[in-house]
C-alpha cells in the first residue's frame, strides 16, 4: 500500500512541464489553418464547401492537439501525432466533399486516432482504452439513443420539427463526419482531457460541470448552430445532459468509448431534424 | 434492479400516452413509484436518475402544452410533475445515504472495539479493524500503522506487505498528527508515482489516530474515484474511534499485566507469611525446648544439693554447672529482650566507649576453642593502632552469635578465621570477619537469613540448636552503630561474615 510503504515527500511539486505555452502555439496554428481554409472558400478556390470543410478538419485538428498536450501534462513530441491527425482530418474532409465515396474515409480517423496513439500508455488516463465488457458500451449507446429519441419527439412535438432524411447523402456525410470529427475530438477534449485532468483535481460533479460547460460554449460558437432561441436552448439542454452524461459514462467504465458511442447516436438522431 | 424499474417507466409513459389527458394525467403521479423504489435501493445516484428519465419521458407531452397554450396553471402543474420525480428521487436517495452511511459507520465502530478486544496478535486484531473500516467506508484498500508502547520496538502494520516505511505519508501524518490528502495516488509527483496513472484517480487520506494525547497511529485510506465530504467525516469519526479503542485497549492490557502482578505479589507475600509464621511456630518451640533444658538442669542440680549430702568437691561441680546453666538462661532472655525491643520498633540501647577488639576476640577465641575442640580456631590478632568506640557488650554478643553459627554450621568440625582490621574497601569502616568452611548457604537462601526465626533447613545441621534470632541481632546490632553486615558463602564451601562498624 503506497500510503504505507512509499517514500513521500511533502515538499515536492509537479513534474509536468508547463502547458500553456504548447496550448496556445497549437490553438494559434489551429485558428491560422482555419482561417486559411475560410479564405480559401472566400477566394472560391476549388470545389464549394472544400474551405469551410479544411477550416472545420484543421480547428478539430487544434482540439485534438490541445487535447494530447493536456494529456500528456505538456510532454515533447504532441506535434507529430497533432500533425497527424491534422492530415487525417484534413485527408477525411477534402475526401468527404470530392467524393461521394469519400464519406467512407471519415470511419477510417478513429483508426488511425489508435494507431498514433499506441505506444503512449499514458493516455490510459484519459479514458483512451477499451471498456471492460459490453455493458458500458449498451449504455453508451442507451444514453445516445434516449436523448437522441427524446430530442426528436419534443422538437417534434412541440416545435414541429420534421423528421426526414430529405438527402440520404448529405445526411451519411454529416455523420461521417460527426463519427470522424466532431464526435471523436469532443470525446477526446472535453471528456478525455479537461474532465480526466479536473477530476483528478477536484471530485466528480465540480469536473464534470465545467467540462461540460466548455463543452455547450463550443457548440454554441460553432458557426453552423441556428441561431433561432428554441435550438440554443435545445443546444444547451440536450448538450448539457449528454455531456454529463458522456462524464458519467467515462467515470464509471475508465473508458472515451461509451460517452463517444452515446454522442454519435445523439447526433445521429439530431441530424435527422429538419425544420 | 434498475431495469425493473426502467421498464415500470416506460410502461407508465405508454399509460399516459394512452390516456391522452396530456400533462394533467394523474398517471404521471405513478412516476414517483420507481423514483422512490430506486432511490431506496440504490440511493442518491439511482433515484436521481430514474427521476430524471421520469421528468424527461414527461416532457414530449408538458412541453408543447407550454408551446400551445402559454404558462398557465395547468402547463405550470406539468412542469412541477416534470421536475418532482428528480428531486424527490435525489433527496431521498440522500436520505437513504446518509442512514447507510451511518449504520455502515456504527457497525465498522462496534466491530473496531470487538475486534480490538479480542485476545490474538495485535496484527491480527488489526487487519480485522483494517477489512471493517475498508467495508464501511467503500474504500479500495485500507492501511493502520500504530506505534508500540515501548518506543524501541517497531511500530504493527497492516496489511503486511512491502513492510511500514517511516518516510511515508502514514509516518508524515503520526509525526506531524496531520492528515494527508493525495489526488491521485498513480500521478501525485509527492510520491515520486510515475505520471502514467490510470483512468480512475485513486484518492489517497492519511488521518492520525489521536485521541487527544498524540498520535499512537495512522489510518490509511485508498479510494477509487471521489471520496466525498460525508467520507471523509466517516473516515475521520472511525480515526477518533480507532485512537480511542486502542487507547483503551492499552490500558486494559496495562491493567490486566498490573493486576497479574499484584497477584504474584500478593502470592509471594502470602507465602513468606506463612514461612514466617511457620518458623515463628518452630521459635516458640525451639524456645520452650531452650528455656527447659537449662531449667531442668538447675532444678535437678538444685534439688540434689538440697536433698542429698553431696562431698564439697561434687557439690562445687554441681554449683558450677548451675552457673553455667544459669547464664546460658541469662543469654536467652538477653536475646529474647532484644527482639522484643526490635519487634516494638524500639533502638537498642548501645553503651559507647573505646574497645579493645583485640581482647575480645581474643577471649572469645579461646572461649570457643575451648568449648569445641574438632574445630581449629584461627586468629591472627589486630593491627596495632586499630580502636574502635562501640557497646562492647554489643561487639562481643555479635562475635559470639558469629562463631557459634559457624560451629554449629561445621558440623564435621573444620577450620574457623577471626580476622579484623580497618576495611579495605569502606575507608573509615572497621570489618570484623568470621570465616568458616561449613555447609555454606544457597545463593537463594541468602536474602533471608538475617530474617527473624529463619533457620535455613539443611540436612547436615538439623540437629544443630538455635533461636533463629543470632544473625537478625548482629544486623540489628551492627546497624545500631551505624554499620552493617555482608555474607560471601557458597554451599559445601562455607560461608565468611563481615561486620561493619564506623571506627
Amino acid at each position: 500500500m503506497l500510503l504505507l510503504s512509499a517514500p513521500f515527500d511533502a515538499a515536492r511539486r509537479g513534474h509536468g512541464a508547463p502547458i500553456a505555452a504548447p496550448c496556445a502555439l497549437a490553438a494559434g496554428a489551429a485558428l491560422l489553418g482555419a482561417a486559411a481554409g475560410l479564405w480559401i472558400e472566400l477566394q472560391g478556390g476549388g470545389p464549394p464547401g472544400l474551405g469551410r470543410s479544411a477550416a472545420a478538419a484543421i480547428l478539430h485538428a487544434g482540439f485534438f492537439a490541445v487535447g494530447w498536450i493536456l494529456a500528456t501534462d505538456g510532454r515533447p513530441g504532441w506535434p507529430r501525432p497533432a500533425l497527424s491527425m491534422a492530415a487525417a482530418f484534413l485527408a477525411a474532409s477534402v475526401g468527404n466533399r470530392l467524393s461521394s465515396w469519400g464519406v467512407a474515409a471519415f470511419l477510417l480517423v478513429p483508426l488511425v486516432l489508435v494507431g498514433v496513439s499506441r505506444g503512449h500508455a499514458e493516455l490510459r488516463r484519459i479514458g483512451l482504452a477499451w471498456p471492460k465488457g459490453l455493458l458500458p458500451l449498451t449504455a453508451g449507446l442507451g444514453v445516445g439513443i434516449f436523448l437522441g429519441a427524446h430530442l426528436l419527439v419534443t422538437s417534434s412535438l412541440t416545435f414541429g420539427y420534421g423528421v426526414r432524411v430529405a438527402n440520404a447523402g448529405a445526411y451519411l456525410s454529416a455523420v461521417g463526419y460527426d463519427v470522424g470529427i466532431s464526435a471523436l475530438t469532443a470525446e477526446w477534449l472535453f471528456r478525455g482531457a479537461l474532465f480526466s485532468r479536473w477530476w483528478r483535481r477536484w471530485r466528480f460533479w465540480p469536473a464534470a460541470a465545467l467540462a461540460t460547460a466548455v463543452g455547450v460554449a463550443r457548440y454554441l460558437l460553432d458557426p453552423a448552430l441556428a441561431s433561432a432561441v428554441e435550438v440554443r436552448a435545445g443546444a444547451v439542454f440536450y448538450m448539457a445532459l449528454l455531456g454529463v452524461g458522456c462524464c458519467a459514462l467515462r467515470a464509471w467504465s475508465g473508458s472515451l468509448l461509451p460517452g463517444y458511442s452515446a454522442t454519435v447516436v445523439f447526433f445521429a438522431a439530431y441530424r435527422l431534424l429538419a425544420p | 434492479m434498475i431495469a425493473v424499474q426502467l421498464l415500470l417507466l416506460a410502461l407508465i409513459t405508454a399509460a399516459m400516452a394512452a390516456d391522452g389527458a396530456g400533462p394533467p394525467s394523474a398517471v404521471r403521479h405513478l412516476y414517483l413509484v420507481p423514483t422512490l423504489w430506486a432511490a431506496l435501493g440504490a440511493g442518491a445516484a439511482g433515484g436521481g436518475l430514474i427521476g430524471l428519465l421520469a421528468g424527461l419521458l414527461q416532457a414530449p407531452l408538458v412541453l408543447p402544452a407550454i408551446e400551445r397554450m402559454g404558462l398557465g396553471s395547468r402547463t405550470l402543474d406539468g412542469l412541477v410533475s416534470l421536475v418532482t420525480p428528480v428531486s424527490v428521487g435525489w433527496l431521498v436517495g440522500l436520505l437513504v445515504d446518509a442512514s447507510r452511511g451511518r449504520a455502515a459507520r456504527l457497525r465498522a465502530v462496534l466491530e473496531i472495539q470487538r475486534s480490538l478486544g479480542r485476545e490474538v496478535p495485535l496484527e491480527e486484531r488489526l487487519e480485522s479493524v483494517a477489512e471493517g473500516v475498508r467495508a464501511a467506508l467503500g474504500a479500495q484498500r485500507v492501511g493502520l500503522v500504530v506505534t508500540a508502547e515501548d518506543e524501541s520496538r517497531a511500530p504493527v502494520a497492516v496489511p503486511s506487505g512491502p513492510g511500514f516505511d517511516e518516510r511515508s505519508a502514514a509516518g508524515l501524518a503520526q509525526r506531524t498528527g496531520r492528515p494527508v490528502w493525495v489526488e491521485d495516488l498513480r500521478s501525485d509527483p509527492r510520491l515520486g508515482a510515475p505520471a502514467e496513472g490510470g483512468p480512475t484517480p485513486i484518492r489517497g487520506l492519511v488521518l492520525p489516530l489521536d485521541a487527544g494525547r498524540g498520535a499512537v497511529g495512522a489510518l490509511a485510506i485508498e479510494r477509487e474515484g471521489d471520496l466525498t465530504p460525508a467520507v471523509r467525516v466517516a473516515a475521520e469519526e472511525m480515526a477518533m474511534h480507532l485512537a480511542l479503542a486502542i487507547e483503551n485497549a492499552r490500558l486494559t492490557l496495562r491493567q490486566r499485566r498490573f493486576a497479574e502482578e499484584l497477584e504474584r505479589k500478593v502470592e509471594a507475600a502470602t507465602a513468606r507469611l506463612r514461612e514466617l509464621d511457620q518458623a515463628k511456630s518452630e521459635f516458640l518451640s525451639v524456645v520452650s525446648h531452650e528455656l527447659r533444658t537449662p531449667l531442668t538442669a538447675l532444678q535437678g542440680f538444685s534439688e540434689l544439693l538440697l536433698t542429698r549430702a553431696v562431698p564439697p568437691e561434687r557439690a562445687r561441680r554441681f554449683l558450677g554447672h548451675l552457673h553455667g546453666e544459669a547464664q546460658r538462661l541469662g543469654r536467652i532472655v538477653a536475646e529474647l529482650l532484644d527482639l522484643s525491643r526490635i519487634q516494638a520498633g524500639r533502638p537498642l540501647e548501645l553503651r559507647r566507649e573505646a574497645v579493645d577488639l583485640n581482647e575480645v576476640i581474643e577471649r572469645n577465641v579461646e572461649l570457643f576453642a575451648a568449648e569445641h575442640r574438632g574445630h581449629q580456631f584461627g586468629w591472627a590478632g589486630c593491627p596495632r593502632g586499630l580502636t574502635l568506640e562501640a557497646d562492647q557488650d554489643a561487639v562481643d554478643r555479635m562475635l559470639k552469635n558469629l562463631l557459634s553459627n559457624a560451629v554449629k554450621y561445621s558440623p564435621a568440625g573444620g577450620r574457623v578465621a577471626v580476622a579484623a582490621g580497618p576495611a579495605p574497601d569502606q575507608p573509615g569502616m572497621v570489618e570484623l570477619s568470621v570465616e568458616d568452611d561449613g555447609v555454606g548457604i544457597a545463593t537463594e537462601d541468602l536474602p533471608r537469613i538475617f530474617d527473624r526465626y529463619m533457620r535455613i533447613a539443611n540436612p547436615e545441621t538439623a540437629a544443630a540448636r538455635g533461636l533463629g534470632l543470632g544473625l537478625s541481632l548482629v544486623k540489628a546490632l551492627a546497624e545500631a552503630h551505624g554499620g552493617r553486615v555482608e555474607v560471601d558463602s557458597l554451599p559445601g564451601k562455607g560461608s565468611r561474615f563481615r561486620v561493619l562498624l564506623p571506627g
